[in-house]
């Protein structure tokens, strides 16, 4: 994703959200110690034995947390947790769990801020992550105590039981988690966000049972146990990573068509990428399902690519409109098998929000009014040389006529969010 | 920490049968036998993956491989049979798959049987126990090897029987066959294990890991036919834009393929080698139409710019990931042996790769047989002499040899059928003989209308023959 310019709304969003980790971070270090002098005084030992579990469970979880697999909705799950749901599973004394995963995660934090930058975890992650892990041990240990004690299924089943419940719990958590980070940036929706973290369900479960099955089989498998948990587990997660860089690839293809007309001197050079990029910024501000946004952005890259026609000088002679330019590019991309909904959304993005004299709006998709914005924008700022508040000024000067206004107000606030403008 | 009960399993003669791993578990394994033959996951270009095999691994060690045998075969039964099968009415292949399936089958889980009672040793009782699971495992994994083997033998004997025995080269692939068996049917043989260790438990889970990377394997291969197709359709359609070029790009992807074929490419490299056909002209969209229609002679700027188009080609896919060997030799397909011609950003000096050097081949062979604004068609006899004319400097000659050898062998025929010369083809040309046989189709009516109506000469509009 695009890393937008911060502005000073941007800057204040982020400064509160490392805030809030850093209370996070500390209220971890005090769990571990509250953990670790609630266990050691109940067991009341004199050895290290009560330590070693919570060391080596710390280590593991910390250890297996920088592996990540890339999820559906573009963030890299930590595979940390699936560490923790066999410690959960494994480990008798709550409270020696609680001090390992406090442990843990306050280690991960540290090591993430420090020593692996590059691997752009931002605080929003390390949050979703903690209050994640947190949630599912509690949930879990709760759960399969009151799963025992109703004595319906066996141990095994009680397991599995609790392991989803706690897991649904932690879903929901992460996806609330990542809903909330998108409050505080004011340019991301946190309906975007909160569907996009749904995305990720298949990735979830088969995390969630890779970390069940190495904690059933641990106790009666011994080291086996890692393979049968670890080498089905890799087969999906090579998926995932194929997935992911296949989509990728797939959005650099576009990309590359999309520049065809720029290249040949029919199109202005850079508007298809800059139109989308603020697209997608005005569709994630609008919160937009992801898998729309997705569309509108192949959409907003390829919205020119009819202009490729005018290569053809007779073309040029005869006279074109927009209405033309926005019918041949949906042409051309109709060609291709899976990008009908991308065709649609090209062919009607000259339509104007309402046309004079007629009262019933047009049915217009909501993609095709932002990329007709973003597009006008840009022109504004590139050919006509406009600032950013006059260009915006022409948007706002046919809303409601020729532009939708919703997506104009969205189109203002994500200017705010970059600080192109101040209001 | 809690203990798990571990479940007996009893023998009986040669055969383990289990004691409480019966009736729905075995049904599960049954539909999961079924899925897996029906939809195996190809996982790259080499390896198709069919877990199938390790499905009965599991199902051989957990249940005993008389469940695990009846198990699969029942339901392979049905799963041989595909809906195309039954809709054509073709019932002979399927029996006969079937029929190996059983075979296979039934030896593999015997010899994993037999290891079994090896290992545990215990009298009338058959215990797995943590100590086993290793061998257990390296059992499962050596009965799939003779799994594959068997398979491999019977399907080498009856192809042999029907056909004659042609092109029968399959065992040479037997090494790579060796280690996907191996590891399926080790890895089917822990899960067997980890099911009577655990207890059915496990299953649901095993099934979920399996489940959910399956699925991500086929939306990735999806969204990798989606890039493919899309880009097809794409390059496709612009070209289409154009009556002298249509056609030309699938053309040459033909021809390449033919000439790789003939020279002994094999699967991956002979696509990569399509695709590279595919996009070797994508810069071309990118030059002005007058400078590709022209009929006079180019100036040094044209030339410049037409020549460009190689370069564009590399500005516009160089970014994308995948695409980048198959970039490289469509920048170079302007490349000479010799080392004249124009090189991608490679530079000069570099030799085209043979990959570069059958696509220069087949897209001369096409510019000559095909007509373009400044001359009509040339004949395939002058298209293959100029070609072996060239052979040595611009071309490489054993490509040559091999397109002539395979393109004559193949009886097609291409470009005017009547012997025609160069300068005679141009003069044609200049008279406006050189009219693209298409028919342009996707400039909309209304369109066509607009243009008749202003005062656009029809001399410039390849479509003009026909509104």
């Amino acid at each position: 994703m695009l890393e937008p310019p911060m502005s000073l709304v941007g800057r204040m969003a982020e400064l509160r959200l490392k805030t809030l980790s850093v209370i996070a971070w500390l209220a971890l270090m005090v769990g571990a110690v509250v953990f670790t002098a609630a266990g050691v005084g109940r067991t009341n030992l004199e050895s290290l034995d009560w330590f070693l579990p919570v060391i080596f469970w710390a280590v593991v979880i910390t250890t297996i947390s920088f592996i990540t697999v890339p999820a559906p909705s573009g963030s890299r799950l930590s595979l940390g947790i699936a560490a923790a749901v066999a410690a959960a599973i494994l480990m008798d004394d709550q409270m020696a769990l609680g001090a390992a995963i406090c442990l843990a995660l306050a280690a991960t934090g540290l090591i993430e801020r420090n020593f692996f930058l590059s691997m752009k975890r931002t605080d929003g992650d390390f949050l979703t992550d903690a209050l994640g892990m947190a949630a599912y041990s509690f949930v879990y240990l709760a759960t399969y105590d009151s799963v025992v004690e109703a004595d319906v299924i066996d141990l095994t089943w009680s397991v599995v039981a609790a392991v989803l419940a706690a897991g649904l719990v932690w879903f929901v958590v992460r996806a609330l988690v990542a809903a909330f980070v998108g409050l505080e940036r004011s340019d991301l929706a946190g309906r975007y966000l909160w569907l996009l973290a749904l995305e990720d369900w298949a990735v979830v479960i088969s995390i969630f049972a890779a970390g069940t099955l190495l904690g059933l089989t641990w106790p009666v498998m011994g080291v086996w146990a890692v393979a049968v948990a670890v080498l089905p587990y890799t087969f999906g997660h090579l998926a995932f990573e194929r997935y992911h860089s296949t989509k990728v690839t797939y959005g650099q293809t576009i990309r590359a068509l999309a520049q065809i007309p720029e290249v040949a001197g029919l199109a202005p050079a850079g508007h298809s990428t800059r139109t989308a990029d603020l697209a997608v910024a005005i569709a994630q501000e609008m919160g937009l399902h992801p898998n729309e946004v997705v569309e509108l952005e192949y959409a907003a890259l390829m919205h020119d690519v009819g202009r490729i026609t005018l290569n053809e000088p007779a073309i040029v002679k005869a006279g074109f409109t927009d209405e033309d330019i926005a019918r041949w590019g949906a042409q051309i991309i109709a060609e291709a098998p899976y990008l009908q909904n991308v065709s649609t959304l090209v062919a009607q993005q000259h339509r104007p929000y309402r046309s004079p004299g007629i009262e019933v709006d047009p049915d217009i998709p909501i993609a095709s009014k932002i990329i007709k914005v973003a597009s006008a924008y840009d022109q504004a700022r590139t050919e006509l040389a406009l600032s950013p508040i006059e260009s915006l000024e022409r948007i706002h000067q046919g809303s409601a006529y020729e532009f939708d206004p919703q997506v104009g107000s969205s189109l203002r606030r994500v200017l705010v969010f970059r600080g192109e403008i101040t209001f | 920490m809690r203990t798990l009960d571990v479940h007996a399993v009893s023998r009986s003669g040669w055969f383990i049968e289990p004691k409480t791993l019966n009736g729905l578990p075995g049904r599960v394994f049954a539909v999961a036998f079924v899925f897996f033959e029906w939809n195996a996951v190809e996982v790259n270009d080499k390896l198709f993956a069919s877990p199938s095999i390790m499905v009965m691994m599991t199902a051989a060690v957990a249940f005993g491989p008389r469940s695990a045998v009846l198990g699969t075969t029942t339901m392979a039964a049905l799963a041989l049979f595909t809906t195309q099968d039954v809709k054509e009415r073709r019932w002979f292949q399927p029996a006969v798959n079937f029929g190996q399936l059983v075979i296979y089958s039934a030896i593999s889980t015997t010899v994993l049987s037999l290891l079994l009672v090896q290992i545990g040793d215990a009298g009338e009782e058959w215990e797995v126990s943590t100590t086993m699971v290793g061998l257990v495992a390296l059992a499962s994994g050596l009965s799939a090897v003779v799994y594959g083997i068997v398979n491999l033998g019977l399907v080498t004997f009856i192809v042999g029987r029907v056909y004659g025995g042609k092109n029968m080269n399959k065992w040479s692939h037997m090494a790579q066959l060796v280690v996907p068996y191996v590891g399926m049917g080790f890895l089917g043989g822990l899960l067997g294990a980890a099911l009577l260790l655990v207890g059915p438990a496990s299953l649901p889970l095993i099934a979920i890991v399996f489940f959910t990377g399956y699925m991500a394997f086929e939306s990735y291969a999806g969204l990798r036919e989606a890039q493919l197709s899309t880009l097809a359709g794409f390059i496709k359609a612009l070209e289409a834009k154009d009556l002298y070029t249509r056609g030309h790009t699938e053309r040459v992807a033909y021809f390449s393929n033919m000439i790789g074929l003939h020279l002994g490419f094999n699967g991956t490299r002979l696509e990569k080698l399509r695709w590279a056909a595919l996009i070797h002209d994508v810069g071309k969209l990118a030059v002005p139409r007058e400078v590709i229609r022209k009929k006079a002679r180019l100036t040094e700027n044209e030339y410049e710019e037409m020549q460009g188009h190689v370069h564009h080609v590399e500005i516009l896919l160089s970014e994308v990931e995948f695409l980048k060997p198959m970039v490289e030799i469509a920048a170079n397909h302007h490349a000479h042996v010799d080392g004249n011609g124009y090189h991608g950003s490679a530079g000069e000096g570099v030799a085209p790769s043979l990959e570069a050097r059958i696509l220069a081949v087949a897209d001369s062979f096409d510019a000559m047989t095909s007509t373009r604004s400044y001359r009509v068609a040339l004949s395939q006899e002058y298209a293959f002499a100029e070609l072996r004319r060239f052979a040595g400097t611009q071309f490489d000659p054993e490509v040559v040899e091999a397109f002539v050898e395979v393109l004559s062998a193949s009886k097609e025929e291409y470009g005017s059928p009547i012997e025609i010369t160069e300068d005679e083809a141009r003069r044609r040309a200049e008279h406006g003989f050189a009219q693209p046989s298409g028919i342009p189709r996707d400039w909309s009516d209304e369109q066509r209308g607009r243009r008749e109506q202003s005062d656009v000469g029809t001399s410039d509009e390849p479509g003009g023959s026909h509104g």
